[in-house]
C-alpha cells in the first residue's frame, strides 16, 4: 500500500451491541471510529487523549487483542488487520509492546531471566542456558539495569526498574515497532524522565519505531515526531508534534494544551485564563454519541452546524489533518491555528 | 500480591521470595493446630507407605484357633482383637492405607479432569465456557454418594470404583475454582504481555496462569481430601465400599456396630477417632495454609493506631498558625527488628486563609505527615515525637473521640479517588447531609436544603435533581465536586486535599482547581493540597513544602520555590519536567538512581546519593532543617553556596 512501517486506515472498534438470546441488546460502545494514521520506520507517533478517548483500544486493535469492526491495518504493506494463526508468530516478532502498569504487566512468579528470556526462546530458538542468559544480560545492560538483575523477581524491584524490564522484554525479539501504552504514566516524575530518555536512546541505537500512547500531551509531544489527538473515539487532530502543540487547529487540542499545569506560577496564571474559556460540561457517553461533533458541548466556539453534522477531516497548516467545522464551515479558518480565534471569541466572558 | 506493610508507602519493596516462603512456614509452625495436623497426616502417610513399621501384626490373619477373639486391650494386642482374633491396632493403622488410596484415586481423577477443564473453559470463554459450565453444574448438583453408587453399579463393586465416582463428582469443584481463577488471571496485564510476546496458549496456561492457581488449589485440595475420606468411610459403612474383611475404617465402624454386644462400645472409638482426627486435620491444615498465604491482618490502613509516649519537642509553634506541626517522627514497628522510621522531624504550618502545597514523590511521606497530624496514623505506625497544634489547641495526644469532634467539622478532607470514598448504596444527598446531622443541630429538612446549596456551590448542574442520584451516576469530576461539597458541609476552617486531581483527566483537573481557589477566595478557608504534581502546586499554592525521604527538604513562598529554588532536589525535580524542555530536542534532565527505602536511609543527607552537588560532608552528616525566615526553611549543607547556581540557571530557562 504505502512505504510506511505501520499504516492504520479508517479503523473502527465497537464493543457490545450483540443481541443475546433473551433480553435486549446491550448498547454498542463505539470505542474507536474512523481513525487513520501512519508511522514511518524509526519514528515515533504519539497518541494522546483522556480516559475514554479510545487511544488504548487502538493499541489493542493493532496488537490483535480486540476484534476490529471496520478499517484496515498494514505493516510494511502487508495486511495485518486480522493476523492468521500461522502468521501470528512472525507478526509478534515485529510488533512488541510496553504496557502501562509496571506492577501487573510482569508475572510475579518468574525472574527477570525468564521474563526477558521467554520471547528469545520463542522467537529465536535459543534454549534456556548460558547463551540465553548472556543475551538477556546484554538487554539488561541496554536498559540500564545491568546483569545483577538477572535473578530478581518483579516484586524486588521499583516501578521504574520494572518498566525497564518490560522494555527489555519488548526489545528481546528485535522488533520494528514497539507500542508503549501509558508506559511512563505510573512512574514518579524523577523516574519518568529516566524512562523517556531511555526510550529515545533505544530509538537512536536500535532504530525501532514507537507508537507512544499517553494522556499527558506534554510527555507525548516531547517523545514524538508526529502526534494524534483523540477525543471520544475520533482522531480530532494529527500532525507534526511541535506544530500541533504550538499552534493547534482543533479547539480540543487547545483545551488540552491550556490544561497542562506548568511548574511556574507566573506562566500558570496566564494559562489559567485561557483554560477557563472552555465550558465545564461533561463529555457525552461513548455509548450514546451525538450526531454532530462530540466536542460541541465543551467547545467555546461551537456553531449550529457542530450540533448537527460530524465534521469531515481537512488538511491544516502543519501538514496534518483536523476534524473541525471551523476549517470548512463558519469562519472557515482554512487550516490555520485556532488559538487566536478562541482568544478573540472568548474575550467577552473572560477577564484577561 | 504484594506483601505486608502497605501503609508505609506504595513504592516500598515487598519481601523477597525467600522471605515470603520463610514467612509462610513461620506462620504455619506458629499455629499449633497446623503443626498437630501436619504431624498426624505425616504419621498416616507413613502408615500407608510402610504399615509394618508402625504395626507389626498382620491385619488380615487372626488367630486360626479362634482363641484370641474379642480380647480387651493388653500388652500384646494394644487395642485388643476383633471377632476373628485379628489385632485391632494393626487394622486401624492399615486403615490409613485405605483412606489414602481413596484420596489418591479420587483426587487424581478430580484434579486430572477438573483443572484442565477449568483452564480450558475459562481461557476460551464464550459459548464453549457456558456449555462446559452448564454440564459441570448439573453434575455438581448431584449427591456425591449417588454418583459413587452409579459407578459401582457400572464397574465392579469395590472401594476403588466408588472412588472413581467420587473423583468425577469432586472434579466439578476443581473445574469451578480453576475457571474462576483463569477468568480473573486472563484479564491481567501480564497475560496480555505474554500474548504480545508471542507465547503459545499452552505455554501461557502452564507458565503464567497455573502458578497463580496453585495456592487456591492447595487449600481446596486439603479440604476435599477430608471430604473424600469421609465419603469413602460412609460408602464402606453402607457396604458399597471396601470388602467386609478389609481393615477399612468404615468397615470397622460397621462391624463394631454389630459386634459391640460382645466387646463393648469401645471398639467404635479407634476407627471413629482416626476418621474424625484425619478429616479434622485436613480441614485445619487447609485453613492454616489459607491464613498463612494471606496478608497480615494488621495491615489495614483504616485502623488508627494508639498514641503512646510521644517525645515532646522544644521547637515552638507559631502563635498565628491554624495548623502547626513541629518535629514529627512516625515509626512503623517491624516483626522483631528495629522500627522503620517513615517520617523524621517534619515541621510545617498553615496560616489562616492560605493554601499550602505539600509536594513529593511516592514514599516521600507527604500523605503520612498530614494523616498523622490529624490523628490518623495508619496502624501499626505511631507518632513517637513531635507536637501538633490546631486552632490554638494542642492536639498532639487527644483521644479519638475528641478528634471526631474536630474532623469533619473544623477540618474537611478531600480524597484522591472520589468514587471510592462515596458509599455506592446511598444517595449522594444523604452522604452530604451526614456531617451536617452529626455536627450541627440542623434537622433533616434543613440539612437537605443545605446539601442542595452546597452542590450548587461546587457547581454541580441541576443540584435538586442530582441530590437524589447514586454515586455511579456521577463522572469522576462530578464525584470529586460531591466530595468537596461533603468536606465543605460544616464550613471547616481547614480543607485538606490529598491528591484531589490525580485520578481525574487533565481538562477536568483545571476545573477542580478553579473550584478550590474560588472556595478559598469566598470563604477564606485554609487549604493544604498534597500532590506529586509541581504544576498543580504552581497553580494553587501560596506556600510550598517539598518533601523527600520522610523529611521536609525545603519550604517557602511559591514564587521562591519555583523561580529561586534553594534545595538541589527541588531544582532537579523542576528540570526533569518536560514542560521545561519545550522546543529543544535535548534529552530530559534526570535524577539518577532511585528514591531511598525507609528501611535503608542513607547515613547523611537523604538526597546525597542522587545529588550532583553532594560532598563528603553531605554523605556523612544529615543536614538540619534551617529556618531562614518565618515559613522559609531548607535542609541542605550547601544552600548558601548553591544559591546563585540553582536560581540563575532556572530563570534563564523559563523567562
Amino acid at each position: 500500500m504505502t512505504d510506511s512501517l505501520l499504516s492504520v486506515d479508517r479503523l473502527a472498534v465497537h464493543f457490545g451491541g450483540r443481541s443475546k438470546l433473551f433480553g435486549a441488546a446491550a448498547p454498542t460502545v463505539k470505542a474507536v471510529n474512523d481513525v487513520s494514521f501512519k508511522i514511518d520506520s524509526q519514528r515515533t507517533f504519539g497518541l494522546v487523549g483522556e480516559s475514554g478517548s479510545g487511544k488504548s483500544t487502538v493499541a489493542r486493535a493493532i496488537l490483535q487483542l480486540v476484534d476490529i469492526h471496520a478499517g484496515s491495518i498494514h505493516l510494511d504493506g502487508t495486511d495485518v488487520t486480522h493476523v492468521q494463526r500461522s502468521a501470528e508468530l512472525g507478526f509478534r516478532k515485529r510488533v512488541q509492546a510496553v504496557l502501562q502498569d509496571p506492577f501487573s504487566s510482569l508475572n510475579q512468579v518468574h525472574t527477570t531471566e525468564t521474563i526477558v528470556g521467554d520471547p528469545i526462546t520463542r522467537h529465536r530458538g535459543v534454549k534456556p542456558g548460558n547463551e540465553r542468559r548472556d543475551l538477556v544480560g546484554a538487554l539488561l545492560d541496554l536498559v540500564g539495569l545491568g546483569r545483577d538483575y538477572l535473578d530478581r523477581y518483579p516484586y524486588e524491584m521499583s516501578g521504574g526498574q520494572r518498566q525497564r524490564i518490560s522494555i527489555a522484554r519488548a526489545l528481546a525479539v528485535e522488533p520494528d515497532l514497539v507500542i508503549a501504552d501509558e508506559a511512563t504514566s505510573a512512574l514518579d516524575v524523577s523516574i519518568q524522565s529516566q524512562v523517556i530518555n531511555l526510550l529515545q536512546d533505544i530509538q537512536r541505537e536500535r532504530g525501532v519505531a514507537f507508537l507512544f500512547i499517553a494522556h499527558d500531551l506534554e510527555v507525548v509531544s516531547h517523545m514524538s515526531h508526529e502526534v494524534g489527538v483523540m477525543y471520544l473515539g475520533y482522531l480530532v487532530e494529527s500532525g507534526a508534534a511541535e506544530a500541533v502543540y504550538q499552534a493547534p487547529t482543533h479547539p480540543y487540542t487547545e483545551m488540552l494544551v491550556a490544561s497542562i499545569p506548568f511548574p511556574n506560577p507566573r506562566e500558570q496564571a496566564k494559562r489559567r485564563l485561557l483554560r477557563q474559556s472552555f465550558k465545564t460540561a461533561e463529555p457525552p457517553s461513548p455509548a450514546n454519541l451525538p450526531p454532530g461533533c462530540p466536542f460541541e458541548n465543551r467547545c467555546p466556539v461551537a456553531m449550529d452546524i457542530c450540533r448537527e453534522e460530524m465534521p469531515p477531516t481537512s488538511v491544516v497548516h502543519h501538514g496534518g489533518v483536523a476534524r473541525c467545522h471551523l476549517h470548512t464551515s463558519g469562519p472557515a479558518l482554512g487550516g490555520e491555528s485556532v488559538v487566536e480565534f478562541i482568544k478573540s471569541q472568548a474575550k467577552g466572558c473572560v477577564e484577561v | 500480591m504484594t506483601a505486608a506493610h502497605s501503609p508505609v508507602e506504595a513504592e516500598a519493596l515487598p519481601d523477597k521470595p525467600q522471605s515470603q516462603r520463610r514467612r509462610f512456614w513461620r506462620r504455619m509452625f506458629r499455629n499449633p493446630l497446623a503443626v498437630l495436623s501436619m504431624l498426624w497426616i505425616a504419621f498416616l502417610v507413613l502408615s500407608w507407605i510402610w504399615p509394618e513399621l508402625v504395626a507389626t501384626k498382620d491385619p488380615f490373619k487372626g488367630d486360626p484357633t479362634l482363641q484370641d477373639i474379642f480380647l480387651t486391650p493388653n500388652g500384646e494386642y494394644w487395642l485388643g482383637t476383633d471377632g476373628f482374633g485379628r489385632d485391632y491396632f494393626s487394622r486401624v493403622i492399615h486403615g490409613a492405607g485405605f483412606a489414602f488410596q481413596s484420596i489418591f484415586i479420587a483426587m487424581s481423577i478430580a484434579v486430572g479432569i477438573g483443572v484442565p477443564l477449568g483452564l480450558f473453559s475459562g481461557w476460551r470463554g464464550g459459548r464453549i465456557d457456558r456449555t462446559i459450565m452448564w454440564f459441570n453444574d448439573v453434575i455438581f448438583s448431584l449427591p456425591i454418594v449417588l454418583l459413587a453408587f452409579a459407578v459401582v453399579i457400572v464397574l465392579t463393586p469395590s472401594l476403588n470404583s466408588a472412588m472413581v465416582g467420587v473423583g468425577i463428582a469432586m472434579s466439578t469443584r476443581f473445574t469451578r475454582l480453576t475457571r474462576a481463577v483463569t477468568l480473573a488471571e486472563k484479564e491481567e496485564l501480564y497475560v496480555d504481555a505474554a500474548r504480545i510476546t508471542g507465547l503459545s496458549t499452552p505455554t501461557i496456561l502452564r507458565r503464567y496462569i497455573a502458578p497463580n492457581l496453585l495456592p487456591s488449589l492447595i487449600v481446596q485440595f486439603a479440604i476435599i481430601a477430608g471430604a473424600i475420606i469421609l465419603i469413602g468411610a460412609t460408602l464402606s459403612f453402607l457396604g458399597v465400599g471396601a470388602n467386609l474383611d478389609d481393615p477399612d475404617w468404615g468397615v470397622m465402624l460397621s462391624r463394631s456396630r454389630v459386634e459391640f454386644r460382645r466387646v463393648g462400645i469401645w471398639q467404635i472409638v479407634p476407627p471413629a477417632g482416626a476418621l474424625v482426627l484425619t478429616v479434622l486435620s485436613f480441614n485445619l491444615l487447609g485453613d492454616a495454609i489459607r491464613d498463612s498465604l494471606g496478608r497480615d491482618k494488621t495491615s489495614n490502613a483504616l485502623t488508627v493506631s494508639k498514641r503512646v509516649s510521644i517525645t515532646p519537642t522544644d521547637r515552638p509553634h507559631r502563635e498565628d498558625s491554624l495548623l502547626s506541626i513541629r518535629t514529627m517522627d512516625v515509626e512503623f514497628p517491624t516483626g522483631g527488628g528495629d522500627p522503620v522510621q517513615i517520617l523524621n522531624g517534619v515541621s510545617m504550618a498553615v496560616q489562616p486563609g492560605e493554601t499550602l502545597g505539600v509536594v513529593g514523590e511516592s514514599g516521600s511521606g507527604k500523605s503520612m505527615t498530614v494523616l498523622s497530624a490529624l490523628g490518623l496514623t495508619p496502624a501499626p505506625g505511631r507518632m513517637t515525637r513531635g507536637s501538633v497544634k490546631f486552632d490554638g489547641q494542642d492536639v498532639t495526644s487527644i483521644s479519638e473521640r475528641e478528634w471526631q469532634k474536630i474532623r469533619g467539622k473544623d477540618i474537611g478532607v478531600i480524597f484522591q479517588e472520589p468514587i471510592a470514598v462515596l458509599n455506592p448504596a446511598l444517595k449522594v444527598g444523604r452522604q452530604i447531609m451526614e456531617p451536617l446531622l452529626l455536627h450541627t443541630d440542623m434537622d433533616k429538612k434543613a440539612a437537605r436544603e443545605r446539601a442542595v446549596e452546597l452542590l450548587a456551590e461546587v457547581k454541580v448542574p441541576d443540584p435538586r435533581r442530582r441530590i437524589d442520584q447514586y454515586p455511579h451516576e456521577f463522572s469522576g469530576g462530578m464525584a470529586q465536586r460531591v466530595g468537596i461539597a461533603m468536606a465543605l458541609a460544616c464550613s471547616p476552617k481547614l480543607l485538606i486535599a490529598d491528591e484531589p486531581t490525580t485520578a481525574l483527566d487533565v481538562t477536568v483537573q483545571g476545573q477542580i482547581l478553579d473550584l478550590l481557589m474560588e472556595i478559598q477566595e469566598e470563604r477564606g478557608t485554609s487549604i493544604v493540597i498534597i500532590t506529586h504534581d509541581l504544576g498543580v502546586i504552581a497553580e494553587v499554592a501560596d506556600r510550598v513544602i517539598v518533601m523527600y525521604g520522610g523529611q521536609v527538604v525545603e519550604g517557602g513562598a511559591v514564587d521562591d520555590i519555583f523561580l529561586r529554588p534553594r534545595h538541589p532536589y527541588t531544582k532537579a525535580l523542576l528540570d526533569t519536567m518536560p514542560q521545561n524542555h519545550h522546543g529543544d530536542d535535548s534529552p530530559l534532565a534526570v535524577i539518577p538512581g532511585v528514591v531511598p527505602s525507609p528501611t535503608d536511609w542513607p547515613a547523611g543527607c537523604r538526597f546525597a546519593p542522587r545529588c550532583e552537588h553532594a560532598t563528603d560532608r553531605c554523605r556523612d552528616e544529615l543536614p538540619g532543617l534551617e529556618v531562614l525566615a518565618p515559613g522559609e526553611v531548607v535542609r541542605c549543607h550547601h544552600h548558601g553556596e548553591l544559591r546563585e547556581l540553582l536560581a540563575s540557571e532556572w530563570t534563564e530557562v523559563t523567562l
